[in-house]
């Protein structure tokens, strides 16, 4: 499949008249005959977008989605301005063939629209297109931090039993990290309508997460993870965030607990928490380099090596391989595919990972700590 | 073989599917011709018979009544001839084509004159005769009587004064008379609008219509119940969870054009009767009777009406504290549909009243009148014993939706359910009245791939991509069965009585409590919150439709 979406015909339709619209287009675009309609269609996707830019960077996500996980997708553009009179409602229907299949199915997309007070409107319109029966998905792909974003989301949100976000290039880390946790604790309580809440930056680190798991396991490395002391995590512009959630998950399983932080400016922008962990004293700093990639680069767990000063070393390769290498022990690195992973995919998969994860909840937890350790 | 719902095998057995009875010649005899449901339905239903080929062979239409402006200008049949025209081009679902509107329009005559006016109806007695006479029709007579329910004594007084009734038992030339809902406000005006009916027309030659029964999902309930071995041995109360009922409007009381102009009210006739007189005492009930009825012996219309009839008088009573609990009604506030701003109901129902020219009643100056309505019932017996039955139904939700969805029970909390925080989503039939009839199944599937996860799937059928084109519309089926003298789709009498006599209980209550004010919603949403607290606390949810 082609990255780029192709060109596809829109309509501007009344939102009453948007079901008709969607029908007929189908049927234009399936050709004359007789034959039912298929639609391809696993779930309610409502995409949340506070710009049109930001509405064009994902639509183009939209139309890769299709392929791993059609869905009605209501892609709603919230700006602000002035108020327009209605919510617009633009259609587009796009095919998606299995491949070597004449066969296709219909993936059906509708763009709503509203400025200014108009924006509070939106949900009633969302309210009247969702499919009933049909899991319900809230991706935020607005910049601002979902528990800093109002009622908006709240009524967005209301049946959605998943919310999706990408905490990537949040403006202002701490504050959205002191946030997140408290509100997780509430999107997912107990005894409520059943949600999950899912930060794609946490789905990102998988492959961080699982080679580090392997570089302290006990039987590998005995007693690295009893005498890590310092973890140092260096990232490129726009990651704090997915390195801040790799150091909370880390300090989490090292039984460390925060102790105090601050914000170090120098010609490397650098946060740096103190811990209390089992051999005393840690240290967990998370440095910004000035260029790169938006992902960790690389990650520095301080600790001993068969009884000696060492360290464990993972670190980004060629780009498509994540290598760990140990410090004061001779051995070639091993090494990890690190699949390439479009924002399309890394949802796709996540709307179909529909389970509460309870080791990013208790991670956002330590993060929360670390944030508020920085704020104060 | 399949059902031919508009004739089929006359000589096949009683019980057999195709028993289905042949519409029979006759007039149609639309009493409120010039009204809005004889310009959006009737007509334009008559048209789409007539496009199927399947009326009588001797067939006409005659209008009855006086348009609200007055009399008639230039030719009455004329009148009726270009009200009919405009009702097929904006309402039906078959487009206008100059063949069949030709010959739908020969066979349209009016009669002008008012409904308590004996000469008006020795001249319509007159027209039938003479029309009858053209069309070859034996004087079999269908009588519509879309009226306001306070004018249907009247009329069916008039209509056996001036001779136009024949005896029941009087096979060559029938006399039947189809009754519009609401019978009645309650059950003592019920009962006394089925006497004065009951006065002029004998029973089976009464036919009560709920355009619901009409649709083809909730005729197919019955085919779905009995004619698929799957599903009959799970239709209990051992299987079945509960059963939720909704039909859900997007319209309010009134309608505007694009600028805004009210252009159509129903205040005069919803304000002070509200949703449990309107929907939840017909629609909702009787429906609820089909999903909920004993297999009957036969598809014969009586017995198909006891089967129905055995589901009200199983429906628990509700007591005082049981309405407190178990029923919630609510009124729109202002809020948006479909992206539009629309106002609340009571500022509607002035509005109406002042575009009606009408002084407002003192009572509804601050109206209490529900415009949404939500319950829970039991029907005590065998087959559902300890089964919820959540009914919901209102104005200005955020689409028009009705369906019946039979929650299943839940697998054991083992293998794939054995985690309580995240549980399995159950099994749901539901069945789609409105709009897209069909029906569609939620099962738990296993996503593709090496771990075990599982993911909802819907097994869709429609009836529009499966069959092509669009359903009869209910009126068609239901019109066309009157013709053939098959009342299994209408209430009988005692059915009406025994509606009234579940849901007296509740207007009692309500009229005992003359609150100030009920719960609110905006328009746009799924009804008042207050709505959570009779499903919320047995650990379930309204469905999302």
């Amino acid at each position: 499949m082609s990255t780029k979406a192709p060109p596809d015909t829109r309509f501007v339709c009344p939102l009453g008249d948007v079901e008709r619209e969607l029908t007929r287009q189908m049927r234009a675009l399936q050709g004359a005959g007789s034959e039912p309609l298929q639609r391809a269609r696993m779930s309610n996707l409502v995409i949340f977008c506070s710009s049109l830019e930001q509405s064009i960077f994902v639509n183009e996500q939209v139309y890769q989605l299709s392929a791993s996980h059609p869905a009605r997708a209501l892609l709603v553009v919230g700006e602000p301005g002035p108020a327009e009179r209605d919510v617009s409602a633009r259609i587009t229907v796009r095919p998606v063939a299995e491949s070597g299949s004449k066969q296709f199915a219909c993936v059906e997309q509708v763009t709503l629209h509203a400025s200014g007070a108009a924006v509070d409107r939106l949900p009633f319109a969302v309210r009247g297109l969702l499919i009933g029966d049909l899991p319900i998905n809230l991706w935020w792909a607005a910049p601002q931090p979902p528990p800093l974003a109002g009622p908006l989301l709240y009524e967005l949100g209301e049946y959605a039993q998943q919310i999706l976000f990408d905490s990537i290039g949040w403006p202002d880390p701490a504050r959205g990290m002191a946030a997140t946790a408290s509100w997780l604790e509430q999107i997912e309580r107990p005894g409520g309508r059943w949600r999950v809440a899912s930060d794609l930056n946490w789905r990102r680190l998988k492959y961080w997460r699982r080679l580090m798991m392997q570089a302290l396991d006990p039987t590998s490395t005995p007693g690295a993870a009893e005498s890590a002391t310092e973890m140092l995590i260096e990232h490129g512009p726009h990651a704090v965030i997915q390195a801040w959630e790799l150091a909370s998950w880390l300090s989490r399983r090292l039984g460390w607990t925060v102790q105090g932080g601050k914000i170090v400016s120098g010609q490397e922008m650098e946060m740096s928490w103190r811990f209390k962990g089992p051999p005393g004293e840690a240290r967990v700093r998370v440095r910004r380099l000035e260029q790169g990639p938006p992902e960790i680069r690389r990650v520095r767990i301080a600790c001993k090596l068969m009884d000696r000063p060492g360290a464990i070393v993972l670190a980004v390769g060629d780009g498509q391989r994540l290598s760990m290498s140990l410090e004061g022990v001779e051995g070639a690195p091993r090494t990890l595919a690190l699949p390439p992973h479009s924002a399309a995919d890394l949802i796709g998969k996540q709307l179909s990972d529909r389970e509460r994860d309870p080791v990013f909840r208790e991670s956002m937890a330590v993060a929360q700590v670390m944030a508020r350790s920085l704020l104060h | 073989m399949a059902t031919d719902l508009y004739g089929g095998k006359s000589d096949a057995p009683v019980s057999s599917p195709a028993r289905a009875l042949v519409p029979q010649p006759c007039q149609l005899v639309i009493f409120g011709a010039p009204g809005d449901l004889a310009w959006r339905k009737l007509l334009p239903a008559v048209y789409n018979l007539n496009v199927d080929g399947v009326l009588p062979s001797h067939f006409a239409v005659t209008g009855f009544g006086l348009p609200a402006e007055g009399g008639v200008q230039g030719e009455p049949d004329d009148y009726l001839r270009n009200r009919a025209h405009n009702g097929i081009e904006r309402f039906s679902r078959r487009s206008l084509e100059d063949g069949h509107w030709a010959d739908y329009s020969r066979a349209l005559f009016f009669v002008p004159g008012s409904f308590n006016d004996a000469r008006a109806y020795a001249q319509l007695k007159f027209r039938l005769q003479a029309v009858d006479q053209q069309f070859g029709i034996p004087g079999s007579r269908v009588y519509y009587l879309a009226v306001p329910p306070q004018l249907v004594g009247m009329c069916v007084s008039r209509l056996k004064e001036a001779g136009l009734i024949n005896d029941p038992g009087e096979q060559h030339a029938f006399t039947r008379v189809i009754v519009e809902k609401p019978i009645g406000r309650d059950l003592a005006s019920a009962r006394e609008v089925i006497q004065t009916v009951g006065a002029a027309f004998d029973e089976s030659q009464t036919y009560r219509i709920d355009h619901y029964l009409g649709k083809e999902t909730v005729q197919n309930l019955l085919v779905l119940r009995f004619a698929n071995s799957i599903f009959e041995p799970l239709w209990n109360t051992k299987h079945i969870d509960h059963v939720q009922i909704t039909v859900a409007e997007e319209e309010g009381l009134a309608q505007y054009d694009d600028a805004g102009a009210m252009i159509a009210t129903r205040a005069g006739y919803y304000e002070g009767v509200g949703g449990l007189r309107d929907m939840v005492q017909n629609h909702l009930l009787q429906v609820l009777c089909l999903v909920a009825m004993e297999p009957p012996w036969s598809l014969g219309a009586e017995v198909v009406r006891d089967a129905k009839v055995g589901v009200l008088n199983c429906l628990r009573a509700l007591t005082s504290a049981d309405i407190e609990r178990n029923v919630v009604r609510g009124q729109y506030i202002e809020g948006d549909v479909r992206g539009k701003r629309v106002p609340g109901y009571r500022k509607e129902v002035r509005e109406s009243f002042a575009v009606m020219n009408k002084s407002l009643p003192p009572e509804s100056v601050n109206s209490t009148t529900e415009t949404f309505v939500a319950l829970k019932v039991f029907i005590d017996n065998w087959r559902w014993a300890g089964v919820p039955f959540y009914l919901r139904t209102g104005k200005r939700l955020p689409k028009r939706a009705s369906e019946v969805a039979i929650q299943f029970k839940d697998v054991p909390q083992v293998l794939f359910n054995d985690h309580p925080e995240v549980p399995l989503e159950p099994t749901v039939l539901a069945l789609r009245i409105q709009p897209e009839e069909g029906m569609a199944m939620r099962l738990a599937c296993k996503l593709p791939g090496p771990k075990v996860r599982i993911y909802p799937v819907q097994m869709e059928f429609n009836y529009t991509a499966s069959f092509g084109g669009e359903p009869p519309e209910a009126y068609e089926r239901l019109m066309l069965d009157v013709m053939a003298g098959d009342a299994t789709l209408f209430m009988r009498r005692d059915a009406v009585e025994a509606a009234w006599q579940f849901v007296m209980p509740i207007l009692e209550h309500w009229e005992r409590a003359r609150v100030r004010d009920i719960p609110e919603y905006q328009c746009g949403t799924w009804g008042p919150v207050e709505a959570d607290r009779i499903i919320q606390p047995d650990g379930r949810q309204w469905r999302t439709l």
